[in-house]
């Protein structure tokens, strides 16, 4: 692991602010500990001389530089913690700007649980990374040489101890680090799979006890567990030793400049304040490298979380970047005559990944009507919608309402996929996404889509939460059909609506649906439910190799 | 009942007294190095023979090694006692868990709850390591020192004494204090900040789609500045307990300086004052463990108390119970009779789902007899899946429900369970390979019979594409697709064998145009091994596959 990753400075400007700051205090810190040091060195030696008239003036001293050492370290504390606060909320911002320019299917194939945990809770491991590691490494940098330098200047002997004790920590360290980590990496699946079998055991439960099995699990657990307990303990017995080598090098020294600093004083060859004050710097010139290996494990974390975030900022541009869909060339008159052709589909591929998904589809969507495309699963009938959409490649034309050049606009197609897509807040803000809210407009689009039953203020919490699937489901399609009469919207995209519906609500909706499509809008319903193609003007199914239609059905014309 | 789970966490004095006295060894070596250093110099300086230090010098390099010597001993003991707590918390919670799983579970039964009860169980681990521990140490090295000064000087224990009751007081209650603020003032902010994001990353489609990717942008941007202003003036409280801490220390070293100073000549020798005047500055680094502890507090008993909801020592009405000790008998199934005779009975029979308050079934009366497949639909919210959990027994009910003829009642719930089987409308898929998923429903199959189950629920081809029984279907089944899962599920419940099934939306989780073969392919499979089953599904379910259709409105069939 770096101490510091020179990225942190590039993506997160407030770091290197933070450091040179950081730095002044730790300098000033530094000069006040030397100076305390020297003060309690000075006063206990005037008492023991007998010149107790100069203690006075020396606790005066004293307490100057404990005011000030104070001050100081409340100052690079609260200093590092207001830039951890900056630096998430920079990365926090950067990483979005990333998602959202990628698009969705750069977030699909990152895992959008991860993204969600790395830039909310993930980020928060800097918290500790600042606050605790980053003042410690800037003494440790600076407070370390500069204690070094005032014990040489004092006693050249002293001042080799330290030095020459000092780079052992670190070499120790990083024996030890080695070594510990081939016996982790030895045991890490051994040891991962230890720590899930609880998880997996009460993840299962209900299931264990349809099986009359979760009895037998209590005793696994336990043993489970205390295998774990011997094999964690076999990896810590060699992890803690780096701690140990660092607390060893740090007393042994104070010890050793104790024991030559006394004997030396005997020998008459150095005077007791020099002394005092040399014993008292000693564990000074250790304290900041203990503190770095102390809070070794905070700052691992927060390493390995803005390495991540690193790793995302930095990713190739997952694939290809979505293309934006040409502008609307015209918007359709009000008056397209219902059965006039709205969307007009010539010659359609898609391909994922140089795989063809489905070739030459030819479609045309009359204004007034519903067409419901039917298929196979996994031929591609969401892939059509994509394309339609505009959120994937393809090859072919799309044109919109007869307009000369153009594929429908993203003003001019309301949409709902297969997943619902709510999110937090209320019913009523989810149906009025993108527009305007008009409470009495979104109660009659929630009625034509079958959501009579749900509240309007209802809430919903965040990844669509506190709704049953089919509810979800029918305020999908009212935010759609909310798009369509109050943004004007006149082509109708839907991904299996009543995929989680009763038969009784599902002829609701589709009666909705139809209404929806006699106000003179082109509706695509993608569905695999006979309840659904019955109630089209044409059924179509989706091949590899294009479309086929199934003739015109004996849909309630408009 | 958060006390009992604490409780639980601490291991008795039998186990953890040994890494307690090592680490107050450890705590006051270093307290006495520094205190034996400070007395060998400033005895040297009166430049008595070699001869008196001696005694001195081998102290000093004696404390220098048990600090670190009994520091890595503490760490070692501490954990390896925490690690055998452990066990004990997590056999103890998994048996409060059992017993009223997964009715009495509430809202935590959901996946990702239950991983979170499993890392607060975990967590509770903190309570010995880092809170019990360092209280403890920092308790009997500071009563220690203390007792130690005030052999001396009077003055200076008391002033030491008092220091260190203020550095306890003070960093005790402004922790708690601060912590509380910031949880306070942050918590809230910092959930609609990650929900937003997680918003953001799952619903990128659909925010395209409706031209909202803006708004929810500067939604975020709004929250994250909130979040931002908020954090940064509680970050000028951070720091604050340390530098109080620090303060405190310096003024009783100043203070136990003067106090001691006047004594000396008269019983108080020169180097005894420099060991007084050291020790506090020794003493205080150990103190400084004590805040960190009382933040650890904080969060084991967030952990606690969130247990203590999960698995709640007093059950909501209507969790049936399973009592049963460790090593109870197996389950038996109980035996129904030939084909034609009364599998099923209820009559008036009424259920409450724990902790709602109106029934879900008001009164229902059903006969399924041993061979007939049934399908129970109806809209969701009509009570089916509180029948399904009435039917195995998760739930209890009042009237009358026999299984075989015998009152459910009147056996345990485990061989009721036995009897009558249920296939979860998300059967949980264990991190383990195909094999040991399927052998628990029964343990004594040979391969030959997995496979052959494996593909009677059509997941031949799949097994060959994974590449047999020793293939792992990912952490928490992420390998395979709900409808896979389902087959799996499908597969345990044929090699158990149970007389009656019930199959609880099996369906749902599904791909749409996948549902009508899975559906076909789980009843033909019960069918061809002469299982009675209980179909419980909202979307419509063809006709052939079933021996009657019950439709259910209200609690109440149609």
């Amino acid at each position: 692991m770096k101490p510091l990753d020179p990225r942190l400075l590039r993506y997160a400007r407030s770091v290197r602010g933070f450091l040179g700051l950081g730095a002044v205090l730790g300098v000033v810190q530094t000069i006040a500990t030397v100076a305390f040091a020297f003060f309690v060195s000075r006063a206990v030696v005037s008492v023991v001389d007998g010149h107790a008239d100069r203690l006075p003036g020396y606790l005066v001293g004293i307490g100057i530089t404990v005011v000030v050492r104070s001050v100081l370290i409340w100052g690079l504390e609260s200093l590092a913690t207001r830039t951890a606060v900056r630096v998430k909320s920079e990365l926090r911002g950067q990483v979005v700007d990333a998602v959202v320019r990628r698009g969705g299917g750069w977030v699909a194939k990152t895992g959008s649980a991860r993204l969600a945990t790395l830039t909310g809770p993930g980020l928060d491991a800097l918290d500790d990374y600042f606050a605790k590691y980053v003042p410690q490494l800037i003494l440790t940098a600076l407070a370390t040489p500069i204690l070094v330098v005032v014990m040489f200047s004092q006693d050249l002997l002293s001042g080799i101890i330290v030095v020459v004790t000092l780079p052992l920590i670190p070499v120790f360290m990083v024996l030890i680090g080695w070594t510990t980590r081939s016996a982790q990496a030895r045991q890490w699946d051994r040891l991962a799979k230890l720590a899930s079998s609880f998880l997996d055991a009460v993840s299962g439960l209900s299931t264990l006890k349809v099986f009359g099995r979760e009895r037998r699990q209590v005793r696994r657990i336990g043993d489970i567990t205390d295998e774990y307990r011997r094999e964690t303990m076999k990896v810590l017995q060699v992890s803690f030793l780096s701690g140990f080598a660092l607390e060893m090098a740090a007393s042994l020294s104070v010890a050793i400049v104790a024991v030559t600093i006394g004997i030396r004083l005997v020998e008459g060859s150095m005077l007791l304040p020099l002394g005092l004050f040399l014993l008292l710097l000693t564990p000074e010139a250790y304290l900041p490298l203990r503190q770095v290996g102390a809070h070794f494990h905070a700052a691992a974390d927060g390493v390995a979380a803005a390495e991540e975030v690193f790793a995302v900022l930095e990713e190739p541009n997952g694939g290809r970047a979505v293309p934006a869909p040409p502008a609307s060339s015209a918007v359709p008159s009000a008056g397209s005559a219902v059965g006039a052709v709205g969307l007009e589909v010539r010659g359609l591929s898609v391909a994922y990944e140089g795989r063809s998904v489905f070739d030459g589809v030819d479609l045309d969507v009359p204004i007034g009507e519903i067409t419901a495309i039917a298929g196979p699963s996994g031929v591609g009938k969401s892939s059509l919608v994509a394309a339609l959409l505009g959120t994937v490649e393809f090859d072919g034309t799309v044109r919109w309402a007869g307009a000369a050049s153009g594929a429908p606009s993203p003003a001019d197609v309301a949409w709902s996929g297969q997943r619902p897509g709510l999110m937090r807040g209320t019913v009523a803000s989810n149906v009025a996404l993108g527009a305007a809210l008009d409470r009495d407009a979104v109660r009659a689009a929630l009625d034509t889509a079958a959501g009579s039953d749900v509240d309007l203020d209802a809430v919903i919490d965040a990844g669509g939460a506190g709704l049953s699937g089919g509810q979800a489901q029918r305020v999908a399609l009212a935010r759609a059909i909310y798009r369509v009469r109050q943004l004007g919207a006149r082509l109708l995209l839907v991904d299996e609506p009543t995929s989680a519906l009763d038969s009784e609500t599902e002829l609701l909706l589709v009666a909705g649906l139809r209404s929806v499509a006699a106000s003179g809008v082109a509706v695509l319903v993608v569905t695999h439910r006979p309840a659904v193609a019955a109630a089209a003007d044409r059924v179509l199914t989706l091949t590899s190799a294009g479309l086929v239609e199934q003739g015109r059905t004996a849909g309630v014309s408009a | 009942m958060t006390d009992s789970i604490i409780r639980t966490a601490q291991p008795p004095l039998s186990r953890s007294w040994r890494g307690l006295a090592a680490g107050a060894l450890s705590a006051l070596s270093g307290v006495a190095l520094l205190a034996t250093s400070a007395y060998l110099i400033t005895r040297a300086a009166e430049q008595p023979p070699i001869l008196y230090l001696s005694i001195a010098i081998v102290s000093v390099r004696l404390f220098s090694l048990t600090r670190a010597v009994f520091r890595y001993l503490e760490r070692l003991l501490s954990h390896d006692a925490a690690f055998r707590q452990l066990a004990t918390v997590r056999t103890t919670l998994y048996r409060r868990l059992v017993r009223v799983a997964p009715a009495g579970l509430g809202r935590t039964s959901r996946g990702d709850l239950l991983s979170r009860v499993v890392s607060d169980v975990d967590a509770l681990q903190d309570l010995p390591l880092r809170v019990v521990q360092p209280l403890v140490i920092s308790g009997l090295s500071a009563l220690a020192a203390v007792v130690a000064v005030l052999v001396f000087s009077p003055a200076a224990g008391v002033v030491l004494l008092a220091g260190l009751v203020i550095a306890f007081g003070v960093g005790c209650l402004v922790a708690t204090v601060l912590a509380r603020r910031s949880e306070r003032d942050l918590a809230g902010l910092r959930g609609d900040l990650s929900a937003a994001i997680l918003d953001t990353v799952q619903n990128l489609d659909v925010l395209v789609a409706f031209d909202a990717v803006d708004a929810q942008l500067q939604r975020m941007t709004d929250l994250d500045s909130r979040l931002r202003t908020v954090a940064l003036t509680r970050a000028s409280t951070s720091g604050v307990v340390t530098a109080l801490i620090a303060l405190v220390s310096g003024a009783t070293v100043l203070g136990a300086i003067a106090a001691a100073a006047p004594t000396v000549g008269h019983g108080l020798l020169g180097p005894e004052l420099a060991l007084v005047a050291l020790v506090p500055l020794a003493v205080f680094e150990v103190v400084g463990a004590v805040p960190v502890a009382v933040l650890a507090w904080r969060k084991v008993r967030a952990s606690a108390a969130r247990v203590d909801t999960a698995a709640p020592a007093e059950v909501p009405a209507g969790v049936v119970l399973d009592d049963d000790s460790d090593d109870a008998a197996a389950p038996e199934p109980l035996g129904l009779g030939g084909p034609g005779a009364v599998a099923l009975r209820l009559s008036g029979v009424a259920a409450t789902w724990p902790g709602a308050g109106v029934p879900a079934l008001p009164g229902l009366d059903l006969e399924v007899a041993v061979g007939e497949r049934i399908v129970v639909e109806g809209p969701s919210g009509a009570g089916k899946s509180t029948l399904a959990s009435v039917l195995v027994r998760f739930v209890d009910y009042s009237g009358s429900y026999e299984i075989g003829g015998v009152d459910a009642r009147s056996v345990r719930p485990a061989d009721a369970r036995a009897t009558v089987g249920l296939l979860e409308q998300t059967p949980y898929v264990f991190d383990e390979n195909v094999r040991q998923n399927l052998l628990f429903a029964r343990d004594t199959s040979t391969d030959a019979e997995l496979e052959a189950v494996l593909a009677r629920v059509g997941l031949g081809e799949w097994l060959e594409s994974r590449g047999g029984l020793d293939a792992r279907p990912g952490e928490r089944g992420a390998l395979i697709s709900g409808g896979q899962a389902q087959r799996l599920a499908l597969a345990r419940a044929l090699l158990r064998g149970f007389p009656v099934l019930v199959l609880d939306e099996p369906a749902a989780g599904v791909d749409p145009d996948l549902a009508d073969a899975l559906l076909a392919d789980l009843l033909r499979a019960a069918e061809a091994d002469g299982t009675t089953v209980v179909l419980i599904s909202h979307v419509p379910v063809p006709s052939a596959l079933v021996t009657r259709r019950l439709r259910l409105v209200g609690g109440r069939f149609a």
